[in-house]
């Protein structure tokens, strides 16, 4: 039987009466990469801020690892080993490259109550040297004394990635990682996510772009106006008649 | 050293322990629009213990510092899970309220106040302002310090990366309540007299203004502020009557030549539509795109 690491359970949310999501339920099977489609307004984002604490659904459970974490905010979502990626990137831009990474660890970080201990640069080996081996495997450690914002997208958007990861997750949630790359980066992208997989981590990535989700899913989830249309393997997913119409519709 | 010089370095040394201990919150992009009253509880506890109790000055300044951070962790924790308009009003009505209750209070000479601390030194406040500036090194090249400029950068981000920002937030604040009510009380025994009214909107306001003028990118541009706008009246004394428009004309010159303040990148923008419009914004609200 399946090994599920998380499950969003009949996710209904409405924003002052408008349902964006229906009833749609997901399950994440540990080790998968798990692609959600749908187009522009189908509720993706929505789903995945309900599955990363950002928005408390309006009806539904949420749970990790048999675990009911609907009522927990995305800081205390974290530490169980869950963390996101945003759609409009949102990098601490006046911070440097390292710094971000650093925050990403936070959750590892020893910091008591009006302690100073550790400081950026010391008093933490183990998570410095974590930090410069992220930013080594992401190709950033040139830049690393750069503020973020002066990056080129594209590293910007490796730079968020590797915040996220630098966090130690079992689960990253990844909200449309492909837009606005250039075509060569979102083929870098694929083997990227392949290679976090095999490190051990389930992936769930929104997406827009179907080439994407096509090359590297496991298990795809079709959303269309807020509900759940079909779930399946890419290739019975994408080709279905039903999602052929939900895109060419719209 | 004149006592003049000497009146003239302890006010500019109390100005620039309101500016760093302001600075502490500010470095979280939480902007309090009521220090004065944490300056008033730590004026007020220590003259209560100095004059009536005969407690050492330095006893009783830690003792103003502790309160102060209570009532600050208290105001903090309230306020400081909301939209940072929410916190601009409710740290000016807290102040507010502080002011009334003290007016009303025999115990401590209600309106016309408490008489006859004395003790503020040079070497006093020369020390305080060392120990919060070794303070303040160490934190600026902490973790935890890095944690404050995340949550000034973005806060959706902070929490994405497991910072609990609320309890984050309130450590800070409670931390530069306490500095402010350790300079209230040194302050107290410099004047010699204290009065509600000492401690109203514009003394809050010029706190602000210490650190929004020096920028709020390094602990060093808050001490920047706090002696240019600690001097500015004193050189431009033979401008008599004119110095405030003056002094107003420069503030208006210098937050549209560097809105970062004196001090700090310029790549940075403190004051633009976008900290506007987050003004209005409660923090909880995920947005549009998350
Ligand atoms: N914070 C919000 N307030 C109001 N409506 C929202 C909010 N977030 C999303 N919506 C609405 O919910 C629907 C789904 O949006 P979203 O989840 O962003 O879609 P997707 O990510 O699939 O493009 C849209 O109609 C959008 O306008
Ligand atoms: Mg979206």
């Amino acid at each position: 039987m399946a090994d599920l690491q998380m499950r969003a359970l009949d996710i209904t949310k409405h924003f002052q009466g408008v349902a964006a999501l229906t009833d749609v339920t997901l399950e994440v099977e540990r080790g998968s990469i798990h692609g959600v489609v749908g187009p522009n307004g189908a509720g993706k984002t929505t789903l995945l801020n309900v599955m990363s604490g950002f928005l408390s659904p309006s009806q539904g459970v949420v749970e990790l690892d048999g675990r009911d974490i609907t009522r927990l905010t995305p800081q205390k979502r974290v530490p169980l080993g869950l963390t996101r990626t945003f759609q409009n990137l949102r990098l601490f831009g006046g911070l440097t490259v390292r710094e971000n990474v650093l925050l990403g660890q936070h959750s590892h970080a020893r910091t008591g109550f009006l302690s100073l201990w550790p400081l950026r640069t010391a008093g933490d080996k183990e998570l410095d040297c974590e930090a410069d081996h992220a930013l080594e495997s992401f190709g950033l450690t040139e830049y690393r004394s750069r503020p973020a914002a002066t990056l080129p997208y594209g590293l910007q958007k490796q730079l968020e990635i590797a915040r996220a990861v630098s966090a130690k997750p079992r689960l990253l949630l990844m909200d449309e990682p492909a837009a606005g790359m250039t075509a060569q980066e979102r083929l870098d992208l694929v083997p990227r996510i392949r290679s976090l997989r095999d490190e051990g981590l389930t992936v769930v990535i929104v997406e827009h772009d179907m080439d994407v989700i096509a090359t590297v899913c496991d298990v795809v989830t079709v959303l269309n106006f807020g509900r759940s249309l079909i779930e399946g393997t890419p290739a019975d997913a994408l080709s279905s008649a039903e999602v052929r119409t939900a895109y060419l519709g719209t | 050293m004149d006592a003049y010089t000497e009146a003239v370095v302890i006010r500019l040394g109390i100005a620039i322990l309101l500016a760093l201990g302001y600075w502490i919150t500010a470095a979280t992009g939480k902007f309090s629009f009521g220090h004065a009253a944490f300056m008033a509880i730590g004026a007020y506890t220590a003259a209560i213990l100095t004059v009536n109790f005969e407690w050492s000055l330095a006893t009783s300044m830690l003792i103003s510092g502790l309160t102060a951070a209570v009532a600050g962790a208290f105001i903090g924790w309230i306020a400081l899970r909301l939209s940072i308009l929410y916190l601009a009003i409710i740290t000016f009505a807290f102040a507010e309220i502080v002011k009334i209750l003290l007016d009303s209070w025999d115990y401590v000479g209600g309106a016309s106040g408490l008489f006859g601390m004395r003790g503020t030194t040079v070497e006093l406040v020369a020390m305080c302002i060392g120990v919060v500036i070794v303070y303040l090194f160490f934190l600026a090249r902490s973790r935890k310090g890095l944690s404050y400029e995340a949550i000034r950068e973005d806060e959706q981000a902070a929490r994405a990366c497991g910072l609990g920002v609320t309890g984050i937030s309130v450590e800070a604040f409670a931390v530069s309540a306490a500095i402010t009510g350790v300079a209230g009380a040194l302050s107290a025994h410099e004047t010699l007299i204290i009065t509600p009214s000492q401690f109203g909107a514009p003394q809050s306001l010029l706190i602000i203004l210490f650190v929004v003028l020096g920028g709020v990118q390094y602990f060093w541009g808050a001490i920047v502020g706090a002696v240019v706008l600690t001097m500015l009246p004193i050189w431009f004394d033979f401008l008599d009557n004119y110095y405030q428009i003056t002094y107003g004309l420069l503030f208006v010159v210098l937050m549209i030549l560097r809105p970062q303040g004196i001090i700090g990148r310029s790549t940075e923008r403190r004051f633009n539509l976008g900290a506007l419009k987050k003004l209005a914004s409660s923090r909880n609200g995920a947005g549009r795109d998350g």
